[in-house]
């Protein structure tokens, strides 16, 4: 009986298992051709792309396995693709990074990180137990803490390895304290069933709730680098590798993204009371103001995130406050609690992909050159070399969000949820710190375009190889393609908010 | 008070106090040594939850293995005994706000909350937390496995000796 579950559960669990395979497969790889780190790429990139294609062969599978610790739901695919394809994209950007060739004896453990960092996102994505949620945020922690001080010469690197940590264990400590809270109101660790035992209390302790809650947020928010649990993002992004910084930025927010929007669906769902389950729009328990709380952390990230960016010179730098006020616009879909709204996450999150990865591999390739990412090197650029600096100032005006870039699409999606369930106040607030962020991203654009070229000096450009040059183009495609042709992908999105059980 | 709440305050006490030892002490050696009666204090209110292999593990692992070695890590690090830890208090005004808020909201919590509690389990644990594992907590304890993996070769190549500039060897 046990055993066919297990076993049924292996079959439907094959695309993480082959994850694990290649974690497994990049160590010997790694041991038997020394100091060969293309050939352990490939087998990560190998391995990926299988992964990604029995995550397809999946597609529309709903279950929960393992006893509950997991589930297979459209809601978990559509993240999984947004992992797997950063974490592919991710690898082709180191193989061209000239900062991680500075310690080539460890770029072999290097590539076996990523696909651990890559495994414990996946796992995020369908984790249904409170134990599991916490395992994979800590394996794609411990992963992370580990490339991010990879260039251990760099004094930068090896701070912001620390400061990681020790940000990281104290909000996963606060979470599990939350999570043990939570265990002791209801006896379970599955969310379902921590779903059922709460609404069937006949009194449950409001304060005790609210205080469990807040405190699994500080977890979550910790991965999605929310105000206030912010405070290591922009040290670990301006020390991190650029390849890591990318990644951190897309797919570790969005397994955070996923496992919060799962948790506070699944287990503050009240669906006896959810007139309008049909139309999208659900019912929470009562006790816990969730949209408040929600819109209140929202509101401060976005402007956190955008004012400070204002002052910042170094590139790597602006673009972490960037991603804090990015996952500030993103909190603002889970506000809403309704189908459209989590549908608009989750398109914001491919438009995010392309976008954000691409300009952070452009600060990459432009490092690579220069050896910095100062917002000074970026002078003149789009008459340096015309292929960089255009698409650089596409990716930054689809980050503001200006037509005619799949950045407007996905805050367009994101402003019409708000607004369809009468939260005005907020839209406002969102498209004001948008506003403002056209100011800084604007300053990155006008140096590379406007700013008075130094005469006397020759115009040096920035050699870019083949490869590289394609890599970007391919980035620069979907950012603008999208624009015109969303149509599928918002479908596809609007498909996926289906959670297993809902 | 019953016999049984008797010992829980004894070993709970034990437990506090040596933390705070543990926090508050200058010497990082007398900090070391009061982490040990910490983590047998914790044992302590294993067993008397009946939770036997817990407690045998609790002593094994952290009071045999880990603070061993946080003591060796200790001495054999030199000018450690004579170090001075840094212990700066900034903001103490708002941080005891702070502290006093919290923690009165967290004593409220758990003096009026209706626990869910469930029955004390008679006899050896061991077997069933065997079964366990490998039956409905099978996936986390697999992960869990890996999870150590990842952290065993990201600590090697952390505290890896490089000798010498990359490459010569």
């Amino acid at each position: 009986m046990m055993l066919e579950s297990i076993q049924t559960s292996l079959s439907l669990f094959q695309p993480e298992i082959v994850l694990c395979a290649t974690v497994l497969a990049a160590i010997l790889v790694d041991l038997i051709f020394r100091r060969r780190p293309v050939i352990v790429a490939g087998t990560v990139i190998a391995g990926l792309i299988v992964t990604a294609v029995l995550v397809g062969a999946e597609v529309g599978v709903r279950a929960r396995i393992f006893s509950g610790m997991y589930v297979l739901d459209p809601f978990a695919h559509f993240f999984k693709f947004v992992i797997l394809g950063s974490a592919l994209l991710i690898v082709l950007f180191s193989l061209a990074s000239k900062e991680l060739k500075t310690a080539p004896k460890r770029l072999g453990e290097y590539y076996m990180l990523l696909a651990s960092m890559t495994l414990g996102m996946v796992l995020m994505t369908g984790a249904s137990n409170l134990l599991m949620m916490y395992l994979a945020l800590e394996l794609t922690s411990i992963s992370s803490y580990i490339v991010t001080g990879f260039t251990r010469e760099a004094r930068d690197s090896s701070e912001a390895s620390l400061k990681y940590v020790i940000y990281g264990a104290v909000s996963s400590g606060l979470m599990l304290y939350g999570f043990s809270i939570l265990f002791g109101l209801t006896g379970t660790l599955g969310i379902y069933e921590l779903n059922q035992s709460l609404l069937s209390m006949p009194s449950i302790n409001w304060t005790a709730l609210l205080i469990a809650g807040v405190l699994a947020l500080a977890g979550f928010g910790y991965k999605i680098s929310a105000v206030p649990f912010h405070f290591w993002t922009p040290d670990v992004y301006q020390g991190a590798p650029v390849t890591i910084t990318a990644f951190l930025s897309v797919a570790s927010k969005a397994g955070g993204f996923a496992m919060l929007m799962r948790f506070l669906k699944v287990t503050f769902i009240d669906l006896a009371s959810s007139t309008q389950l049909a139309s999208g729009i659900w019912a929470m328990m009562q006790g816990i103001n969730w949209p408040l709380l929600l819109a209140v952390v929202s509101v401060a990230t976005m402007v956190v995130g955008n004012f400070v960016a204002i002052w910042q010179d170094n590139l790597k730098r602006l673009l972490a406050y960037s991603s804090i006020a990015h996952a500030g616009y993103m909190l603002m879909g889970l506000v809403v609690m309704s189908n459209q709204g989590f549908a608009a996450v989750l398109i914001y999150f491919v438009a995010y992909l392309f976008m954000n990865l691409g300009a952070f591999y452009v600060v990459m390739l432009v490092a690579n050159e220069t050896g910095s990412e100062s917002i000074e090197e970026y002078r003149g650029l789009g008459y340096r070399t015309p292929l960089v600096g255009v698409s650089m100032a596409i990716f930054l005006f689809s980050l503001t969000g200006i037509p005619p870039t799949f950045g407007f699409i996905g805050k367009l999606y994101l402003f019409a949820a708000l607004v369809n369930q009468q939260w005005i106040w907020l839209a406002i607030v969102g498209v004001l710190n948008s506003v403002v962020s056209l100011y800084y991203y604007m300053r990155i654009v006008r140096n590379m375009f406007l700013k008075e070229v130094d005469g006397r000096k020759p115009l040096v450009p920035i050699s870019i190889p083949v490869p590289s040059a394609v890599l970007l183009i391919f980035l620069v495609i979907p950012t603008l393609g999208l624009f015109l042709y969303f149509g599928p992908l918002v479908d596809v999105a609007q498909a996926a908010v289906s959670m297993f059980g809902f | 008070m019953d016999f049984v709440d008797i010992i829980f305050v004894v070993f709970a006490l034990i437990v506090v106090v040596s933390a705070f030892i543990v926090v508050f002490s200058r010497s990082i050696i007398r900090s070391a040594f009061s982490l040990l009666f910490t983590f047998f204090g914790v044992a302590g209110l294993y067993v008397l939850l009946n939770a036997d292999f817990l407690a045998v593990t609790q002593v094994l692992i952290y009071v045999g293995g880990i603070l061993i070695l946080i003591l060796f890590g200790v001495m054999l690090t030199t000018n450690v005994v004579s170090v001075e830890i840094k212990t700066g208090t900034l903001q103490t005004v708002p941080a005891a706000v702070i502290v006093a808020v919290l923690s009165g909201t967290i004593a409220g919590i758990f003096w009026f909350t209706e626990w869910h509690t469930a029955p004390a389990r008679e006899g050896p644990t061991t077997k069933a937390l065997g079964t366990l594992f490998m039956t409905d907590y099978l996936l986390p304890f697999e992960i869990a496995s890996i999870l150590l993996l990842v952290a065993l070769i990201g600590a090697a190549m952390i505290a890896r000796h490089e000798r010498g500039t990359e490459g010569g060897r």
